[in-house]
């Protein structure tokens, strides 16, 4: 599904990304760990199509097509979900507005035709239950005055809506109580299945409790430095990133 | 003054002093008529005046100069299609309708008969017939208003082909919105036409007055120089709307005088889309305590538009409340000017004086003036005032695309947006709407520039 080769990275002139490679499968959870300044956000926002990244070597595949040359909303189209770290806040745009705009606009790039009002309705309903939310936060200006945990279940909401191929979860589970914490991974858990693929930032392994991933990536200083499945992330959690830091330096070093 | 000005202006001059004489004529008013003698005053004081030029600190960003080499004749009646007055349908309101077609009233198009209980409505000729009301409009007239070297009042009281006299009786609410509509229509010559409207409302009466100023096609080049005098007498209510839809060889002056006693509350909504040059002056006095005042503008420029709001808010007496929200957006060569000016008076304590201007420059060839004036002379007030330009936030945009809102798409959310949080503000939710589709209309029409600039 999505294959990473060699991806460098510079921001400003100066490199983050050093070398990435990286093979996620259809329906396969990687967890990516790390060190603050390690790289993981710009990986995710790369992967997206922000413009301030700029890619200076390597290529990424995503089915088939190569994501670097795609505009973000044929990303989205293609079926990339970012869920970001810090949600935009946009006054004035309500969030039902935004849903539907959004919802049709996948839909018509696909060859859909567009969710009339009554289906859109019971679609949205449906997703904010689903994610325990009252349905009254729709009318609100996107993500304006949201609490920290609101933002992210609103980003979970999406992804619910759009139903993504490949979910890109950034430090969705920074700063959330543990109820919010259990509503951003049943959503996710929710949709996993066979044929959808997520990548999930984080820093602190307590989500991979509620997220079983099948892998787990640590990168440092802008390379994926060690692999493992979920007992990595347990021995992290236990000894910090030290170890890894010194087995790191010790490679270049030879 | 310089010579080449003195010339510039000898030519106006000429060119007014002609329809002047058409004007008398058409009217066919005796000199012993007082509204005759009105106008031959206002016109000897538009004679004594100098022309606005951008060395006036009132005009520094706005010039008159293309308006007044034109040499405008009066306009006159002509017919508008059943079609086009359906095109002026407000969705979902009634309103009572006073249609003018280039500065001629058009009764026949009018709600005469539908005039609202308590409401008297006549022209102004007619009224002046009333000594107490002629002394009430000379007293309104009589005010200063806000900009300097304004020679565009007295030139529309001079000129004015069918202003109109309203006053709401004590205590009446007026339910329905007064819609007048002034049409702009092709003409052998350009002309130019006076809108005006002399508002009275009395102790605890309640209207809203809705201007709508458009351009049908084939109207060339029009001057529309309006102007309207409010007095709100205590506990009084008035919303007032402006609609600007001309076309874009029209130019606008529009001048807006207010005056409100206690406990008062005067509500300003500008939508301002069409036109060349747009000039709008708007001023408030706060003569007794207790008032509440609110100006809510935007302003949509493309081409070679020029919006121009200058706004006054005299705050003489305590207690009183004005709030100013402004926003707009430029795109190719237009040019916004932001003139907001407000004083506190030594006696206006208490005041709550909230002034704040931003504009979205989307264009590197688009240009905003941006001048908020705060003179405060009392002690115990709470007054800001803040202007700001920008760019459409990119982080935004990057938001709206990465749920697959394609670019043209999320940058017409977040300017509608942007203006939104104005319009909103509209207490009809009928013309909130009205308002906000016209602005999606515009926004749409003009995406294309926004795109490959």
């Amino acid at each position: 599904m999505l294959h990473i080769k060699d991806l460098q990275v510079s921001v400003e002139d100066q490199q983050i990304l050093r070398g990435i490679n990286l093979d996620v499968k259809p329906g396969e959870v990687h967890a990516i760990m790390g060190p603050n300044g390690s790289g993981k956000s710009t990986l995710a926002n790369v992967l997206a199509g922000r413009e301030e990244y700029e890619v200076t070597s390597g290529t990424v595949q995503f089915n088939q097509q190569d994501l670097l040359d795609m505009d973000v909303d044929e990303r989205a189209h293609a079926g990339i979900f970012l869920a970001f770290q810090y949600p935009v806040e946009i006054p004035g745009v309500s969030t039902m507005n935004f849903l539907k705009s959004a919802i049709n606009a996948q839909r018509t790039a696909r060859g859909e035709a567009e969710l009339n009002p009554m289906e859109m309705l019971k679609l949205l309903r449906e997703k904010t239950k689903l994610l325990g939310m009252d349905e009254s936060f729709l009318k609100r200006s996107l993500n304006e005055g949201f609490s920290g945990g609101e933002k992210k279940r609103n980003e979970m909401l999406q992804m619910a809506l759009l139903e993504p191929k490949l979910a890109i979860l950034d430090e969705t589970d920074s700063g959330l109580d543990i109820d919010a914490l259990k509503i951003v991974s049943d959503a996710v858990n929710q949709l996993r299945s066979p044929d959808r693929s997520f990548i999930i930032v984080t820093h602190y392994q307590r989500l991979l409790n509620y997220i079983v991933p099948d892998y787990v990536h640590v990168l440092y200083q802008g390379r994926i430095v060690k692999s493992g499945n979920k007992d990595l992330a347990l021995q992290l959690e236990d000894q910090g990133y030290d170890w890894i830091k010194a087995e790191a330096e010790a490679a270049l070093a030879q | 003054m310089s010579i080449v000005l003195q010339d510039k202006q000898a030519s106006t001059r000429e060119w007014l002093e002609e329809n002047f004489q058409q004007t008398l004529t058409d009217h066919q008013q005796g000199t012993d008529h007082p509204h005759a003698g009105f106008r031959r005053n206002a016109f000897a004081r538009l004679q004594s005046m100098d022309f606005p030029t951008r060395r006036d600190e009132d005009w520094k960003y706005t010039s008159v100069n293309r308006i007044l080499i034109t040499p405008f004749r009066n306009g006159s009646l002509s017919s508008v299609s059943a079609a086009e007055l359906a095109n002026c349908q407000i969705p979902g309101l009634e309103t009572t309708r006073m249609v003018f077609v280039n500065g001629v009233w058009d009764q026949s198009l009018s709600d005469l008969d539908r005039v609202p209980e308590g409401l008297i409505l006549q022209p102004v000729h007619q009224a002046m017939e009333d000594p107490a009301v002629r002394k009430w409009i000379e007293s309104q007239t009589a005010r200063p208003g806000g900009t300097g070297q304004n020679a565009f009042l007295p030139m529309n009281l001079a000129f004015a082909q069918s202003g109109l006299y309203l006053r709401v009786g004590r205590n009446i609410a007026v339910d329905k919105p007064l819609h007048f509509i002034y049409f702009n229509t092709s003409e052998d010559q350009p002309h130019f036409s006076h809108p005006q409207i002399f508002l009275h409302a009395e102790r605890s009466s309640t209207v809203t007055l809705i201007e709508d100023h458009r351009a049908l096609a084939g109207a060339g080049t029009c001057f529309t120089n309006a102007a309207a005098w409010v007095d709100l007498e205590a506990n009084a209510q008035v919303h007032h709307y402006r609609m600007q839809q001309q076309n874009l060889e029209t130019y606008q002056i529009h001048n807006t005088l207010v005056n409100q006693t206690r406990d008062s509350v005067y509500n300003s909504y500008v939508v301002d889309l069409g036109g060349r040059i747009i000039r709008n002056n708007l001023s408030v006095e706060l003569a007794e305590s207790n008032t509440e005042t609110h100006f809510y503008g935007t302003y949509l420029a493309n081409g070679e538009q020029h919006m121009d709001n200058q706004t006054f808010i005299d705050h003489a007496m305590p207690h009183c409340q004005s709030n100013e929200l402004y926003k707009g957006i430029l795109s190719d060569r237009a040019r916004g000017v932001f003139n907001g000016k407000v004083l506190v008076r030594q006696d206006a304590q208490k005041t709550n004086a909230f002034q704040q201007n931003s504009s979205l420059v989307l264009s590197s060839g688009a240009v905003m003036d941006a001048k908020p004036q705060l003179e405060i002379y009392a002690d115990d007030v709470k007054c800001s005032h803040g202007a700001t330009i920008g760019h459409l936030d990119e982080t935004s945009v990057f938001y709206l695309m990465s749920r697959g809102i394609p670019a043209p798409q999320a940058r017409l959310l977040l300017q509608q947006a942007f203006l939104g949080e104005v319009i909103r503000n509209m207490h009809l939710e009928e013309m909130a709407n009205y308002a906000l589709e016209l602005i999606a209309i515009k926004l749409n029409a003009v995406s294309q520039t926004i795109i490959t600039s």
